[in-house]
């Protein structure tokens, strides 16, 4: 059996900006509540056509989990890795805050976590996974923006909606190939 | 206890003639600051007194760090140019130049080991868990070689006894060697950042080795006005006349590099890097350019050079001092241009904090006094190896 290539896609148009997720994120992962301190946010993109006909997205995100993760190449000890699974994880004992992941990642994924003394990010709630259980921000949306699933699971939701609508990928020129797809 | 003050004799010595003390004082007074900086981190935490955030991770203890390391393995350089390649007039100040590269390294460790959240952690897990592709972990090896290196040079320097010129000359080579290896992979830290702009490419690599290199003629030519009172003897003027053109030449080629950075930075706007050359040309960093980087770093010292054809000491002391007050923002503004465009934009909701879309910030007082403490450990320990030491070659 091949071991699973977990990957999240999120059809941003049905974002209601409800924040569900990021409350669902803080509680589940015991994020403080602080001003720098997040693990996922929703961004309120800019208002697009003029009066009456305006439009307006909201673009959920979180750490990509890239397959050519810039944070982990950076990381001097080895503290950020990532696993089979493809899931890029922080060692909290063997970071030394040197910061160098928060600086290469493109993405403004990661901060510095007062309660565990070392740099924090989304761990796709590995802790849920080992469970057979979602992450948190996907179970908890109420309109199911993200769907989480196998990328090697040829009948996983993730691969239905990946081969039936466009796709792209956060700041592709930077060929960090994330695991974090959005559906055009 | 005879045998060994005999042997001592040749290194001890309490030379009053240096105005050593005013600079003791001095550095005693920085210490003192920044050891009660050094208290407030450890009591209130590195996050609670630093001004850094998640959008500008790296501030001034990175610069500062830079600043005085680069100007050690600068110093280092002119040294092994002085012992390997034959250069008599670098060879002269031997003594000056080990111990200057020695103390600056380490007052250099002192602002990366107060950057670092966990810098005891770092010693272990360097040996145990080192990620060879981290281009940090390179940047650890190659500076601690050249500790090492500078250290075997001090015991050579000071050893009763002739040293053979080989063992010199290799030596010299050695903390040369290593001086720009470890630079460039300091420049690598930054330039392997592909999502930095500012930061990504082989400019940084080449640009600190070229800036370092003149840093360590500039230190040079000050420590030497201050140890002669700005009379320094005839065997040395060409000395400082050849510092002074190593310095004309090393700010001439920087130009050249600025021009050529700016010139890819703001042509075609590439995204980030033309919002960091604005944030220096006419943003938040542009009083710290133009005064700091461009006027005292470069345009005066090389008019100071120029108009005294590199022959008057003590303009070209002056030139040094100035050109050392400018590289402080040149390290600075390097550090943070490069992460005031921020990863993502300051949109409500994003949590990102922009004012005219780039991020801000401003050291700390905390941080100011740490600052303090690598500058006051290097003014003390320097100053006194100048009362107490032998530094003639």
């Amino acid at each position: 059996m091949l071991q699973p290539r977990y990957a999240i896609v999120l059809d941003t148009r049905k974002c209601l900006n409800c924040k569900a997720c990021t409350v669902a994120c803080k509680f589940e992962n015991d994020v403080p509540v602080e001003d720098e301190a997040y693990r996922i946010w929703v961004t309120e993109m800019p208002l697009q056509g003029r009066f009456p006909h305006l439009h307006q997205e909201f673009q959920p995100s979180q750490c990509q989990h890239c397959e050519n993760a810039p944070c982990e190449k950076v990381c001097p000890t080895r503290a950020t890795f990532t696993t089979e699974s493809g899931v890029v994880l922080v060692d909290y004992d063997k970071c030394i805050l040197c910061k160098a992941c928060m600086v290469a990642c493109p993405y403004d994924a990661r901060f510095v976590s007062l309660k565990h003394k070392a740099v924090e990010k989304c761990t796709m709630c590995i802790h849920r996974l080992l469970e057979g259980r979602e992450p948190a921000c996907v179970e908890t949306c109420p309109t199911k923006v993200r769907v989480f699933g196998d990328l090697n699971d040829p009948e996983s939701e993730v691969n239905r909606l990946l081969g039936s609508r466009n796709s792209y990928h956060l700041k592709p020129h930077q060929n960090t190939r994330p695991r974090l797809s959005y559906l055009g | 206890m005879t045998v060994l003050k005999g042997k001592l004799q040749h290194i001890i010595r309490d030379n009053r003639e240096v105005p050593s003390l005013p600079f003791i004082g001095l550095g005693g007074l920085l210490l003192i600051v920044g050891m009660i900086g050094v208290l407030l981190v450890f009591s209130k935490g590195h996050e609670a007194v630093y001004g850094v955030s998640r959008e500008v991770p790296w501030g001034l203890l990175i610069a500062s760090y830079a600043y005085l390391v680069i100007t050690s393995t600068g110093l280092a350089f002119i040294g092994g140019l002085g012992h390997a390649f034959g250069f008599a007039s670098f060879a002269k100040m031997n003594r000056r130049i080990v111990v200057l590269a020695f103390i600056t390294l380490l007052a250099g460790f002192t602002q990366i080991g107060m950057e670092l959240g966990h810098p005891f952690r770092l010693m272990y897990l360097f040996l145990l868990s080192p990620q060879f592709k981290a281009p940090i972990v390179w940047m650890g090896i190659f500076y601690s070689i050249e500790l090492l290196i500078l250290g075997v040079e001090l015991y050579l320097i000071f050893k009763p006894g002739p040293t053979s010129h080989r063992l010199s000359a290799f030596f010299g080579f050695l903390a040369l060697l290593v001086g720009i290896i470890a630079t460039s992979n300091l420049g690598f830290v930054f330039g392997s950042i592909n999502a930095r702009p500012f930061f990504h490419g082989i400019y940084f690599p080449i640009f600190l080795v070229v800036s370092g290199i003149v840093a360590g003629a500039a230190l040079l030519l000050v420590i030497h006005n201050i140890v002669f009172k700005f009379r320094i003897e005839e065997k040395l003027t060409d000395s400082m006349q050849a510092l002074g053109r190593l310095m004309g030449l090393g700010i001439g080629v920087m130009i050249f590099l600025y021009v050529w950075k700016f010139a890819v930075s703001l042509y075609v706007e590439p995204e980030g890097a033309v919002q960091a050359a604005y944030a220096l040309l006419s943003g938040p960093l542009a009083a710290h350019f133009w005064i700091g980087e461009v006027g005292l770093a470069l345009v005066l010292p090389l008019l100071l050079i120029i108009l005294c054809r590199a022959g008057n000491s003590m303009v070209l002391g002056l030139a040094g001092l100035v050109y050392l007050l400018g590289l402080f923002f040149t390290r600075y503004d390097f550090i943070v241009a490069g992460q005031l465009p921020p990863m993502r934009q300051g949109f409500e909701g994003s949590g990102v904090h922009t004012v005219n879309g780039l991020a801000g910030y401003a050291p700390s007082p905390v941080e100011w006094m740490i600052f303090a403490l690598g500058l006051g450990i290097f003014f003390v320990l320097y100053f006194l190896a100048e009362r107490f030491l032998n530094l003639e070659t």
